[in-house]
C-alpha cells in the first residue's frame, strides 16, 4: 500500500499505518535472545508477573512483560531502541516469581548486550564502563563513603583495587579482551 | 535347535497413511522380506487396519497355507488384537500372529532426514519379527470365571454415582470410603456452578440411596491393606479401622438387643474434649466423638482415638444402647470382587509453600475450601462470611486464580490446569455479590477457562452482577500489620499498568493434587501414573475409564482434574466398564503362562519363592518332586523362567528358543 502523504512531516508520522505486520518480526532475534540469555524466553504466556512484582515499574515506564512479548515476537528494533530496556536494576524479583520457571532478567540482560553491539547504549553506562576502567568499581569510592567505613571501624579504602590499585591493570586486560573500553570510547566521541 | 522348515510366514507391511509410509521405504521393507527363509508371502497396504487390510490376511492365509503371520504396522498395544482376529477368522492360530512395531519405534522416531536408516531399521525389525513367528505355537486362552461382585475405593459423588449404577445393574458392591462418612469433597462445597443448586441438597439422596441400597456394603473407616488376584478373581484385604462405636447390626451380632448409634448425640453433648475439626479446616471446634455435618450417611458416631481421654462419659450417656467401645481395634477382612473402580479424588498443594501469597502467614489470606465452609449455611459461621483476623464482614474480595497451577516452576506447584477454579471462584464472586450488600469481587485471571455447557453464559452472569476481573497473574500480597488488609500486587495487563489492590480478604484458587495415599493404594492394583501424577489411564481418548491392569477402572479426579459433571460422567463409564465382565461371567487370560517342563525340573522350589504372584508351588507327579503353575495366577513375567537352573520352566509365547531365534536373526543380519 502507497503511503498516503499529507504534506507535512508531524501528520505523516501521526497518521502513520500502526498496525502489526508479520514482516516487522524478526525470527533470528528471539533465536539470538534465547541463546544470549540461556533461559526459555519463547515459553512466556503474559501473565504480568513479572512486571507485578518489578519495584522499577510502578515509577517508571518500564514494563519487563512488554519486553518479553517483543521477543516472542521478534520486534528486534522496538525492543533494542527502547530506552526503558536499561531501567532494570537486575533484583530478579521477576525471575524468583515466573510461573513459566523463565528468567525475564536474563532476557533484558540478552538485549542490551545485542543492543550493545549495534552501539544503542545510554551514556551514563558507558560511562561506567570508563570508571570501571580506571579504578576497577562501577561506584568507586568518595570521601563521605571513606568518612562512613572509618566510623565503622573499616579501613578507609575497601580491600579491592582501592586498596591495591596495581591490580587495576588485571581488570583493563580483561575489559580490553572484550574490546568494552575501546567501544565505549568510540561510541561517546562519535555522539 | 532344530531350523523349523515347515513354516510358512505372511509378512504384510503397513503404509499406516503417512505415519510409516512418510518416513521409511514400504515397498523395500515387503520386497526384503520375500527374500527372508520361510516368507512364503509379502506385501504393502496403506492400512492394514481397514477391513480390506485384514481381508489381505485372511485371503493370503487360504491361498499360501500360511502358518504365521507378521505384521509391520504401529505399536501392539494398538492393533494385535484386530491382526489376532483377522488370524483366528483365516482359520490359523490367533497367536501365531506377530506385530513388528515400525511406527512408534522407528518411523515416528525418525520423522527428518534417517530415511535409509529407518529403512533398515525396519527390515531387522521384520526380520526378527518372522523368526520369531517361524518359532510360535497354538496356545489357547485361559478362561476364568468371573466373581458377581464388585468394589469401588472412594466415596465422593464419583463413587456414589459408580456404585449405585453398579448395584443397580443387579452387582454386589463394596463401597470403600476412608473416611468416617461418605460425601467426599463435594459435601464440603456449598453451591456448585453453573446452576448454583445447593452442593449438599443435590448430593444428601445419592448418599442416602448408596447407604440403603441392598446391593451396596457401605464400608467407611476402611481402607485397602492389600489385593492378590487378577481380574474376575480380586481378593481384596480392607483394614476396618476402629470407630469406637458400632453400627446397631454390629451391636446386635454382639447381642445386644435395641443396641448400637442411632445418631443420636448424646455422647457428643458430654465429651470434654475440643479439637480443630478438620472437616471445617480447623475453623470449628470439635469433639473426639463427633460427626461432620447433619446429614453424614453412615449416621454413626466416631471417636477420635487421638483426641480421646477415655473418661467414659460417653459410656455412660449413650446407656443402654451400649454402642461405644473405648478399646476396639482394627478389623480385618477379605472380599473377593471381579472388578475394582478407584475413586480416590484430590487433596490441595500445600499452598502455604508459595510464600509471596502469603497463605497461613496472612490471616486474611484463605484457599476456596476455607471459603465455602465460611460461605455455607451449615459451615463454622453459618453462611456469613467473616475475615479471620476480626470476624469483620468484608467489602472486598480478591480471588487468585492458578494460585500454584499452570506453573513450572516445580516443588508444590504444579504445570496442569486444575480445571474447576474458574468456574468455582465465578460462583464465590456471586455468592458474595449476593450475599454481602456493597460487596466488591475482584478476580485475578489469566485466562478464564469456562468451557462447558452454559459455563461461558455464567461468566457472562458473573461479570454483569458487577465482579472486576484482572487479567494478571497476582505477583504477591502484603499484609498492613495495624489494619490486616491485603495489598495484592499485580500488573493489569491489559492496561500495561502494575497495580496495588487493598482488599479485605483474598481466596487462593489453590491447585490441586492426588490425596496422600492414592501412590500406594495404586500401586497395589497395579495401577499406572502418568507424568502430572495423577493414576493413568489406558487410553485418554478411547479407554479413559479402563487402566493396563485388566478388571481395574478409574472414575472421578484420581484420574486427573474434573468438575462434579465429568466425574459423574466418567463414574458411569467406569461402571458400565467394570459391569461387563461380571455380566459376561467369565474372561479369557492370555495364555501367557510359566510351563514346567517335568523332565527337566530337579524339583529345587527356588522359583516357588521368586514368583511374585504366589502362583507356583511344589507338589508330587508320577513319584517325582516337581513345580506346578496355577495358570490363571501367572501373570506371565518370566522370573522363574530367566532363574530356573535346569531350565525346566517353559514361558509361553516367549519361548527361549523363540527369543534366541528373535536374536540370533538381529545379530546375523540374516544369515
Amino acid at each position: 500500500m502507497a503511503a498516503k502523504s499529507y504534506d507535512n512531516p508531524e501528520l505523516n508520522k501521526k497518521l502513520a499505518d500502526q498496525r502489526y505486520h508479520i514482516s516487522q518480526s524478526n525470527p533470528q532475534f528471539t533465536k539470538d535472545v534465547i541463546k544470549t540469555s540461556r533461559t526459555i524466553a519463547n515459553m512466556c504466556y503474559q501473565c504480568g508477573t513479572c512486571t507485578g512484582s518489578c519495584p522499577s515499574a510502578p515509577r517508571s515506564t518500564y514494563r519487563i512483560r512488554l519486553f518479553m512479548r517483543r521477543n516472542v515476537l521478534g520486534l528486534e528494533n522496538e525492543a533494542l531502541t527502547d530506552p526503558d530496556l536499561w531501567l532494570c536494576t537486575t533484583c530478579y524479583s521477576c525471575t524468583d516469581r515466573c510461573p513459566r520457571d523463565i528468567a525475564p532478567t536474563d532476557v533484558i540482560m540478552a538485549m542490551r548486550n545485542l543492543a550493545f553491539k549495534k552501539d544503542i547504549v545510554p551514556r551514563n553506562f558507558l560511562q561506567t564502563v570508563q570508571l570501571i576502567y580506571n579504578s576497577g568499581h562501577g561506584v568507586p569510592n568518595n570521601d563521605v563513603n571513606r568518612a562512613a567505613r572509618k566510623r565503622l571501624g573499616l579501613t578507609a579504602d575497601p580491600p579491592t583495587t582501592h586498596m591495591y590499585p596495581e591490580y587495576i591493570k588485571g581488570i583493563q586486560k580483561i575489559l580490553d579482551h572484550f574490546g568494552l573500553k575501546e567501544n565505549a570510547d568510540r561510541i561517546i566521541k562519535g555522539e | 535347535m532344530a531350523e523349523n522348515t515347515e513354516a510358512k510366514i505372511g509378512v504384510f507391511v503397513c503404509h499406516c497413511g503417512t505415519n510409516i509410509a512418510g518416513s521409511l521405504d514400504v515397498k523395500a521393507v515387503a520386497e526384503y522380506a520375500k527374500t527372508l527363509p520361510n516368507v512364503a508371502f509379502a506385501a504393502d497396504y496403506q492400512y492394514m487396519c481397514s477391513t480390506p487390510g485384514q481381508n489381505m490376511i485372511k485371503e493370503a492365509i487360504a491361498e499360501h497355507k500360511l502358518t504365521g503371520i507378521v505384521v509391520a504396522a504401529c505399536s501392539p498395544r494398538l492393533h494385535e488384537p484386530t491382526f489376532r482376529i483377522a488370524t483366528k477368522e483365516g482359520g490359523v492360530n490367533m497367536f501365531r500372529f506377530e506385530m513388528a512395531n515400525i511406527r512408534e519405534q522407528n518411523s515416528w522416531v525418525h520423522m527428518h532426514g534417517m530415511h535409509d536408516e529407518a529403512t533398515a531399521k525396519a527390515k531387522d525389525q521384520v526380520r526378527m519379527a518372522v523368526a520369531k513367528a517361524k518359532y510360535l505355537e497354538d496356545l489357547v486362552p485361559k478362561s476364568v470365571p468371573v466373581e458377581k461382585a464388585a468394589m469401588v475405593v472412594g466415596g465422593g459423588v464419583g463413587g456414589i454415582q459408580a456404585s449405585l449404577d453398579l448395584a443397580s445393574a443387579g452387582i454386589k458392591t463394596y463401597l470403600v470410603e476412608k473416611a468416617e462418612s461418605i460425601g467426599g469433597r463435594m459435601s464440603q462445597l456449598d453451591k456448585t456452578f453453573p446452576t448454583l443448586d445447593c452442593s449438599q441438597c443435590i448430593l444428601a439422596p445419592k448418599m442416602v440411596d448408596a447407604g440403603r441400597h441392598p446391593n451396596i456394603e457401605l464400608l467407611s473407616l476402611h481402607e485397602v491393606e492389600n489385593v492378590e488376584g487378577y481380574i474376575g478373581n480380586f481378593d481384596v484385604t480392607l483394614r476396618k479401622k476402629a470407630r469406637g462405636v458400632m453400627t446397631p447390626v454390629e451391636a446386635a451380632a454382639k447381642g445386644i438387643v435395641g443396641g448400637g448409634c442411632n445418631g443420636c448425640g448424646d455422647c457428643t453433648a458430654v465429651c470434654p474434649v475440643v479439637k480443630p475439626n478438620a472437616f471445617e479446616f480447623g475453623m470449628a471446634p470439635r469433639k473426639a466423638i463427633y460427626i461432620n455435618h447433619p446429614q453424614v450417611v453412615p449416621l454413626i458416631y466416631t471417636v477420635d482415638f487421638n483426641a480421646c481421654v477415655k473418661c467414659g462419659l460417653c459410656v455412660e450417656a449413650c446407656g443402654t444402647k451400649k454402642a461405644i467401645d473405648l478399646d476396639m481395634v482394627d478389623e480385618f477382612r477379605t472380599v473377593k470382587v471381579g472388578t475394582v473402580i478407584l475413586a480416590t479424588g484430590y487433596d490441595y498443594i500445600p499452598i502455604e509453600e508459595k510464600k509471596e501469597w502469603g497463605y497461613k502467614r496472612h490471616e486474611n489470606v484463605i484457599h476456596s475450601l476455607e471459603f465455602e465452609r465460611l460461605i455455607c449455611a451449615s459451615g463454622p459461621t453459618g453462611g456469613h462470611l467473616v475475615r479471620p483476623s476480626d470476624g469483620a464482614t468484608p467489602k472486598s474480595v480478591g480471588f487468585v486464580l492458578c494460585a500454584g497451577s499452570r506453573d513450572n516452576t516445580g516443588g508444590v506447584a504444579k504445570a496442569y490446569c486444575s480445571r474447576f477454579c474458574c468456574m468455582y471462584s465465578l460462583k464465590h464472586a456471586h455468592q458474595i455479590m449476593e450475599k454481602i450488600e456493597g460487596c466488591t469481587a475482584y478476580i485475578f485471571y489469566m485466562d478464564i477457562r469456562s468451557f462447558g455447557k452454559a459455563y461461558e453464559e455464567f461468566y457472562y452472569r458473573i461479570q454483569n452482577e458487577g465482579c472486576k476481573f484482572i487479567r494478571g497473574r497476582v505477583a504477591n500480597i502484603l499484609e498492613d500489620p495495624e489494619t490486616k488488609n491485603l495489598h495484592v500486587f499485580a500488573e493489569d495487563t491489559l492496561l500495561g499498568r502494575p497495580a496495588d489492590f487493598e482488599l479485605d480478604l483474598v481466596v487462593l484458587a489453590a491447585a490441586i493434587q492426588p490425596i496422600e495415599g492414592a501412590n500406594p493404594l495404586r500401586k497395589k492394583f497395579g495401577v499406572s501414573a502418568s507424568a502430572d501424577g495423577w493414576m493413568l489411564e489406558a487410553h485418554p481418548k478411547l479407554n479413559p475409564c479402563g487402566t493396563t491392569t485388566a478388571g481395574v477402572f478409574l472414575a472421578g479426579v484420581c484420574q486427573g482434574p474434573k468438575d462434579i459433571p465429568d466425574t459423574v460422567a466418567q463414574a458411569e463409564g467406569a461402571a458400565s466398564a467394570a459391569s461387563i465382565p461380571i455380566h459376561v461371567g467369565q474372561v479369557e487370560l492370555e495364555p501367557y503362562f510359566a510351563q514346567c517342563m517335568d523332565e527337566l525340573c530337579a524339583g529345587c522350589g527356588m522359583c516357588v519363592n521368586l514368583c511374585p504372584y504366589s502362583a507356583l508351588a511344589l507338589t508330587e507327579k508320577n513319584g517325582r518332586t516337581v513345580m506346578q503353575v496355577t495358570e490363571a495366577k501367572c501373570k506371565g513375567c518370566g522370573t522363574c523362567g530367566g532363574f530356573c537352573p535346569g531350565g525346566a520352566i517353559k514361558m509361553q509365547h516367549f519361548t527361549t528358543p523363540q527369543i534366541v531365534a528373535q536374536i540370533d536373526a538381529y545379530l546375523m543380519g540374516g544369515q
